[in-house]
């Protein structure tokens, strides 16, 4: 199967990320035809394409786009999730580079639609040069008239789009957390509904707020310009329209591919080029927070929002997803998945913002085990406890990072048991001297993450 | 943080005294008015930390010593212990002083099987430091970083305001000789890249 290009159909024509040869290939189009209809109607248009969240979690867009109260009482406020940090995923750093204009002209439509005034992007302070492509993006979107006073020409139609730029942290990437950034707070999240009310109502700076992904945003303009009814005759039933997926690791072609829902993961390293390097071991389809697939496995996973993996703790089942944010790394046979691993839980502990006690203390817990594990001092009871930690976390935790913690060592354990086991018994990896990531030197431990 | 398995405390960068804040401001007649252009763009003072911050580790040389987070508490009139707790939360503030280039290598995920820490370990042999350390000549800091998120060109090592892709241990001696002769990508450079990208065209100066 091939992929099914949308959004990134004119990634590669030449200066389109100038806004000039952008309008000559149709750009700004959904922003007009959105323009001249009422606000309702824009948001019945997102409601029939099906659009879901791209950030990870695959909410229904039209929900968030519709809850935004009617009156503006308070200003309301458009924020663009661009704090892409899931291990696995580079879609929006592209997406941001080569094709600004889509993501500023879905943000645009989408301040139309809840009537907001002002908007933000958050970008990660990393993305320096996806940062410059936005920058120059909206400067040009000014000067023709795309942001500032009366849109196109639309009285009482005004919007004013700021950057925010990040400095290093995973959890800003959180809605709260990053709403707590950009009100110069550190970036932990805040208290959720039931217990605050929604971001649509009260967001950041009190006020209501509409918060959606790069991918989100730009999806919505290109769903504007040729209709939510054309949108939703790709995908499936349940997911929609097309998913950029980030391949990355041991494949040939390593990239962005665009592809509908509902795509075979065994097709996705395919058009990837295959794997490298030997045979094929596991895939993680949805970045480093979803459950590792064997290979065995991969011919039952499809990419879509229904799939799942089951994990079970003592008292309760878990239904976890499979596409998350679409980083899809393919790992070969010479992979050890118990150091790997290792690296996941390195990077929670590093990542989890201190907040709450499971995750603090949890993360931390689970990168020692797998630490001593992974330098020849693992105990018998080790995987059990690991378990046991998982499910003290997961659901427990302020916020999704905690989750997100757990659910890949419970896929790793699931599936690669033996692989824990001979690490306990022989203290020496399964996989040989060889094993891709090497296991770390005893007493040299690598992880100097300590702020400096 | 340092007590942790795993964690091994960076060189002369626990338990140091610190000398209180004194009051000699820094701040640009052009930083000023970037401050200006950006309090303009939130409701509140507050929202500005961040980027008050980024002007203020471009000022004072690519680092954010204490006189440095109190000119920022003092110019957006917010509590020093506030804005300290902001510039500690997030990795990118720097609390000591860098080398001139800041090599950042990401060890996460992807990078980690495509040999990231075979480029660290190289790179700990060819500098003489360990990571986290500044080699004796001021010019290369080493450190590794979680996903830098270009996982496609793994592995990934960012210097200054750039990225660096496909970087093995074969070819990251090039890298370090083109840093070593290049003024370019200091932390200064990304502090400063990233100020400007908050300023619009039309209120920037030439
Ligand atoms: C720990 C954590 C990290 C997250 N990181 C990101 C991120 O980097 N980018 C993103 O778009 N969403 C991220 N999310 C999801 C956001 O909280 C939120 O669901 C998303 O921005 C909503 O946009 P969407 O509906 O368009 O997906 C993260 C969530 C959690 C719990
Ligand atoms: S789960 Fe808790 S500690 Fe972890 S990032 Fe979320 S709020 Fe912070
Ligand atoms: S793992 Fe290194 S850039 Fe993502």
């Amino acid at each position: 199967m091939a992929e099914t290009l949308v959004l990134l159909k004119h990634r590669d024509v030449p200066g389109i990320e100038n806004i000039d040869i952008y309008e000559q290939h149709g750009g700004y189009a959904g922003l007009k035809k959105a323009l001249a209809m009422e606000r309702d109607a824009v948001i019945n248009e997102i409601k029939t394409s099906g659009l879901r969240g791209r950030g990870g979690a695959g909410f229904p867009a039209w929900i968030k786009w519709s809850g935004i109260p009617k009156d503006t009482k308070k200003p309301h406020y458009v924020l663009c999730n661009a704090d892409e940090g899931e291990p696995g995923t580079f879609k929006d750093r592209e997406l941001m580079l080569k094709l600004p204009h889509m993501v500023i002209e879905g943000m645009i439509i989408a301040a139309y639609a809840t009537q907001s005034a002002k908007g933000y992007i958050y970008i990660r302070g990393e993305f320096v040069e996806s940062a410059r492509s936005i920058r120059r993006a909206i400067d040009q979107a000014y000067k023709k008239g795309y942001l500032g006073k009366s849109i196109c020409g639309k009285e009482g139609f005004d919007f004013d789009l700021y950057i925010h730029m990040g400095a290093g942290s995973y959890e800003c990437g959180e809605e709260s957390a990053l709403m707590s950034s950009l009100m110069g707070e550190r970036g932990q999240p805040r208290l959720k509904f039931p217990h605050a009310p929604l971001p649509i109502h009260e967001g950041v700076w009190q006020s209501p707020t509409l918060i959606n992904n790069v991918e989100t945003y730009a999806a919505a303009s290109q769903i504007l310009a040729h209709g939510g009814a054309w949108y939703a005759t790709m995908g499936t039933e349940n997911s929609k329209g097309t998913k950029i997926i980030s391949v990355s690791g041991h494949v040939k072609k390593p990239g962005n591919y665009e592809v509908e829902l509902g795509y075979p993961v065994l097709d996705m390293i395919e058009l990837a080029g295959g794997v490298t390097g030997g045979k094929l071991k596991a895939v993680i389809p949805g970045g480093s927070s979803v459950p590792i697939i064997p290979a065995e496995l991969c011919k039952d996973f499809k990419l879509d929002y229904d799939a799942h993996q089951v994990v079970q703790y003592s008292m309760r089942t878990m239904r976890l997803p499979v596409v998350g944010s679409g980083g899809f790394m393919v790992f070969n046979d010479k992979t050890d998945i118990v150091v790997l691993m290792r690296r996941t839980a390195e990077f929670y502990t590093h990542e989890s913002c201190g907040k709450c006690t499971p995750c603090r203390e949890g993360t931390r817990w689970i990168f020692k085990i797998l630490s001593r594990i992974t330098t020849g001092g693992g105990l018998p009871g080790d995987i059990d406890l690991l378990v046991n930690i998982c499910d003290q976390i997961d659901g427990r935790s302020y916020c999704g990072l905690g989750d997100a913690a757990a659910w890949p060592i419970m896929g790793a354990i699931k599936h690669f048991r033996h692989e824990f086991e001979y690490w306990i018994e022989h203290k020496r990896s399964p996989v040989g001297e060889d094993c891709l990531p090497p296991a770390p030197e005893p007493l040299n431990p690598l992880l100097t993450l300590t702020p400096v | 943080m340092s007590e942790q398995a795993g964690y091994v405390p960076v060189v002369g960068a626990v338990a140091e005294p610190q000398p209180a804040p004194e009051k000699s401001y820094r701040f640009s007649e052009q930083a000023i008015q970037e401050l200006e252009e950006i309090l303009t763009h939130y409701p509140d003072k507050k929202s500005a930390i961040l980027p008050a911050l980024w002007i203020a580790q471009r000022e004072y040389d690519g680092y954010l010593p204490p006189q440095a987070i109190q000119e920022v508490a003092d110019r957006l009139e917010r509590p020093f212990v506030e804005v300290e707790g902001v510039a500690t939360f997030y990795t990118m503030y720097n609390l000591r002083k860098r080398g001139r280039h800041h090599l950042e290598v990401c060890t996460c995920l992807t990078c980690a099987v495509m040999g990231a820490y075979e480029v660290v370990h190289h790179l700990e042999k060819r500098l003489g430091v360990k990571v986290g350390q500044t080699t004796s000549d001021g010019e290369f800091t080493l450190s590794e970083v979680e996903c830098l998120n270009y996982c496609g060109a793994a592995t990934v090592v960012q210097v200054g305001d750039k990225y660096f892709g496909n970087i093995t241990k074969e070819n990251v001696d090039e890298l370090i000789e083109t840093l070593r002769n290049s003024n370019e990508f200091t932390p200064a450079d990304l502090a400063n890249a990233i100020v400007r990208l908050h300023i619009p065209e039309r209120t920037a100066k030439k």
